[in-house]
């Protein structure tokens, strides 16, 4: 009788098991909606007024301020930001494309057996472990005019160099840009170390037996399988490098004038000087809009890539 | 097509000697099976001769040519992996056009070529089908066409049954006898399954740990051990080995099994092989199959200990301890655990093995 009724009840106790597992993880949900969908929202409203803390109102009667999208069509037209995005860009065009090969090369490099492999790996993988703003306060030093840098350069020059790297406008960028491919190349090495070991050895050995050279085994074998993580690892760069602040805000502050502004130097200080959060708010929302896109475009085309294989 | 020879092949790795000395000389489009327990040395032999691992010591010859500096990539050689190594990110067609595309082949060419090969092996309809999702026969078949497709002179085939299901590998054993003949190619074949070096080796080379035992057909391996080890190795189950001392009695020179009793009388040939070794303990072998019960005072009588029904026959498990024996018989064999039978072996059968060296004497 019992195995009769619980045949029976089947459907009726899949219902009330679905109704207890949504009961179970209300509060979850309630702290996922909480944390991810509150500040977004609240980012949303704040960013269609001209709400600022030193009006004496709250956040939440900032529609007393309403402007509709005035906030918008300001960061359409103000050439600063187009100026700190511009910037961050080309950092980002130079950086990740630097990082990626460096990367790539020293990871090959790394497949082979050398001497000395074991601690050239902890050697390699030190500067990611440094924290952000120690690395920009380490090239901060080493680009002072009277720095390692111009002395290294005197001594393969033969004569004294005192370039002003961090305080001339067009070089800046160079030193920044220098600091960040030093601290995230490990990355993309780590990355792309662990895709090349996950290569199967027997297809490569299949393809030497066949013939092919080095070159043509990494263009039709290595590559092909390491397109999904040498998409994870630009997409991760493209995304973190994106975001640099720390690094380039203790070695120029931004400077000198807007040279190394980036967006992340440019918000911080358009928040903590000038104070105009509905501003900010929006700014903030147009590039996560930005950065969802170029994210949603990567996992199309890696889950494109899995349907395929 | 192409001779292999192999001379004082040595493999160090490390502390560890993978292969000594061997010596092997594989014949112009003969079908050799390396066959041997694992880490007899059978792979690090293969690996050799593709030239993915460079011998300690010794010469590999293909012909007259010594293949020391000859990189794999340039030695003409076919392989077949245990796992195949499909390139998964392929089509059928990609894969079998893999060779030829790196050699930078005419394209016109490389589809007649492919369209030959997929015809032979029956994977024209699987051409633009993508390689990851085959089942595993045709992931077999397409890794030999992949290497055939080349014209290697040589092919390897590193146990490519090995993951492959008892019903399907008979199939395949068909098949790859097939193919040989169609190639007409050299072919090594390493493998740790008998009956695979059995049904389709023109020759068998048995190894163990990493000495060639014997070189010889499948009969002759079979019928004639040329020691312990292969005796014990090749059959299934293998041979029977009874160790005893060679004794004269009143009808001529027989094996005395201590507890057992002796043996009857060692046909002629094998007793003047054994006097002129100069033997005394000895091992009295003979095969499982060719055991027949005897009447009382004409065998040997020893103990059912478990009797193993296996389908087509039946096998006794013959004795304790020391002395035990298998024996296979017709299912209708009237013997069960507990009773004792009289078993002879077929005379010319019977083999005899030096218990010290563990080589043959005699006919071997």
């Amino acid at each position: 009788m019992v195995v009769v009724d619980a045949a029976g009840g089947g459907g009726r106790q899949d219902e009330e098991s679905r109704r207890l597992g949504f009961a179970l993880t209300v509060p979850a949900q309630m702290l996922v909606l909480f944390i991810a969908a509150f500040p977004l929202l609240m980012q949303a409203y704040i960013s269609l007024t001209d709400w600022s803390p030193l009006d004496g109102i709250g956040w939440w009667r900032a529609w007393e301020l309403w402007n509709g999208f005035a906030n918008y069509s300001d960061l359409a037209t103000d050439n600063r930001f187009w100026g700190a995005l511009g910037r961050t860009i080309i950092v980002m065009a130079i950086c990740v494309p630097a990082e990626f090969l460096l990367g790539f090369g020293l990871a090959i490099l790394f497949t082979g057996n050398f001497v000395g492999r074991r601690f050239f790996y902890s050697v390699l993988l030190m500067p990611m472990m440094v924290v952000p703003a120690v690395a920009g306060y380490m090239f901060f030093m080493l680009f002072q005019s009277g720095g390692p840098v111009n002395d290294i350069l005197s001594a393969i020059i033969g004569s004294p160099v005192q370039i002003a790297w961090l305080s001339d406008p067009d070089l800046a960028l160079f030193a920044v840009i220098a600091s960040d491919i030093w601290q995230w190349t490990p990355l993309m090495f780590l990355i792309l170390l662990a895709g090349l070991l996950g290569v199967p050895e027997d297809q490569l050995k299949a393809a030497t037996l066949l013939g092919a050279s080095w070159w043509q085994r990494f263009v039709t074998i290595v590559l092909p399988r390491m397109k999904t993580i040498i998409v994870i690892a630009l997409a991760i760069r493209v995304i973190e490098n994106f975001k640099v602040f720390d690094t380039f805000y203790i070695m120029t502050g931004g400077g000198p004038g807007v040279a190394t502004e980036t967006i992340s130097i440019f918000i911080y200080k358009v928040t903590t000087q000038e104070l105009v959060w509905g501003y900010v708010a929006a700014i903030g929302l147009t590039i996560l809009i930005v950065l969802s896109v170029v994210a949603g475009v990567a996992i199309k085309y890696m889950s494109a890539q899995r349907r395929e294989a | 097509m192409t001779a292999i020879h192999l001379e004082g092949l040595v493999k160090r790795f490390g502390d560890f000697t993978a292969l000594r000395a061997m010596d092997l000389e594989i014949r112009d489009g003969e079908f050799m099976a390396l066959l041997g327990p694992s880490g007899c040395g059978k792979s690090t032999t293969m690996n050799m001769i593709a030239g993915m691992e460079a011998p300690t010591q010794g010469r590999i010859l293909f012909d007259d040519r010594d293949m020391a500096s000859v990189p794999m990539g340039q030695r003409g050689v076919g392989f077949v992996f245990q796992n195949y190594a499909i390139f998964t990110h392929m089509t059928v067609r990609q894969n079998l056009a893999y060779g030829l595309k790196m050699r930078g082949m005419p394209r016109a060419e490389i589809d007649k070529r492919v369209g030959a090969v997929a015809e032979l092996l029956q994977l024209t309809s699987l051409l633009d089908r993508p390689s990851a999702k085959l089942s595993v026969n045709i992931l077999q078949r397409l890794a030999i066409g992949r290497s055939a497709i080349i014209e290697p002179a040589i092919f390897l085939l590193d146990e490519p049954l090995s993951n492959v299901d008892a019903a399907f590998r008979a199939v395949m054993r068909t098949e790859l006898r097939h193919l040989q003949h169609a190639f007409r190619q050299t072919m090594v074949y390493v493998t740790h399954d008998q009956l695979e070096a059995m049904t389709m080796a023109d020759r068998i080379a048995v190894m163990d740990h990493g000495v060639l035992q014997q070189v010889g057909t499948p009969l002759e391996v079979y019928n004639n051990p040329a020691n312990v080890f292969v005796a014990r190795f090749i059959g299934s189950p293998g041979m029977n080995l009874l160790k005893g001392r060679l004794a004269d009695s009143d009808r001529g020179p027989v094996v005395d099994l201590g507890q057992l009793g002796a043996t009857p009388p060692l046909p002629d040939a094998l007793a003047a092989a054994a006097r002129t070794a100069g033997a005394e303990e000895v091992f009295y072998c003979f095969r499982p199959e060719e055991i027949s019960i005897a009447r009382e005072g004409r065998g040997l009588a020893m103990p059912v200990t478990f009797v193993e029904r296996i389908g087509a026959r039946t096998i006794v498990h013959l004795g304790e301890g020391e002395e035990t024996a298998k024996a296979v018989f017709d299912n209708d064999v009237g013997l069960s655990a507990g009773e004792t039978a009289v078993i002879s072996a077929n005379e010319e059968t019977v083999r005899l093995f030096d218990a010290a060296s563990g080589q043959a004497i005699g006919s071997a």
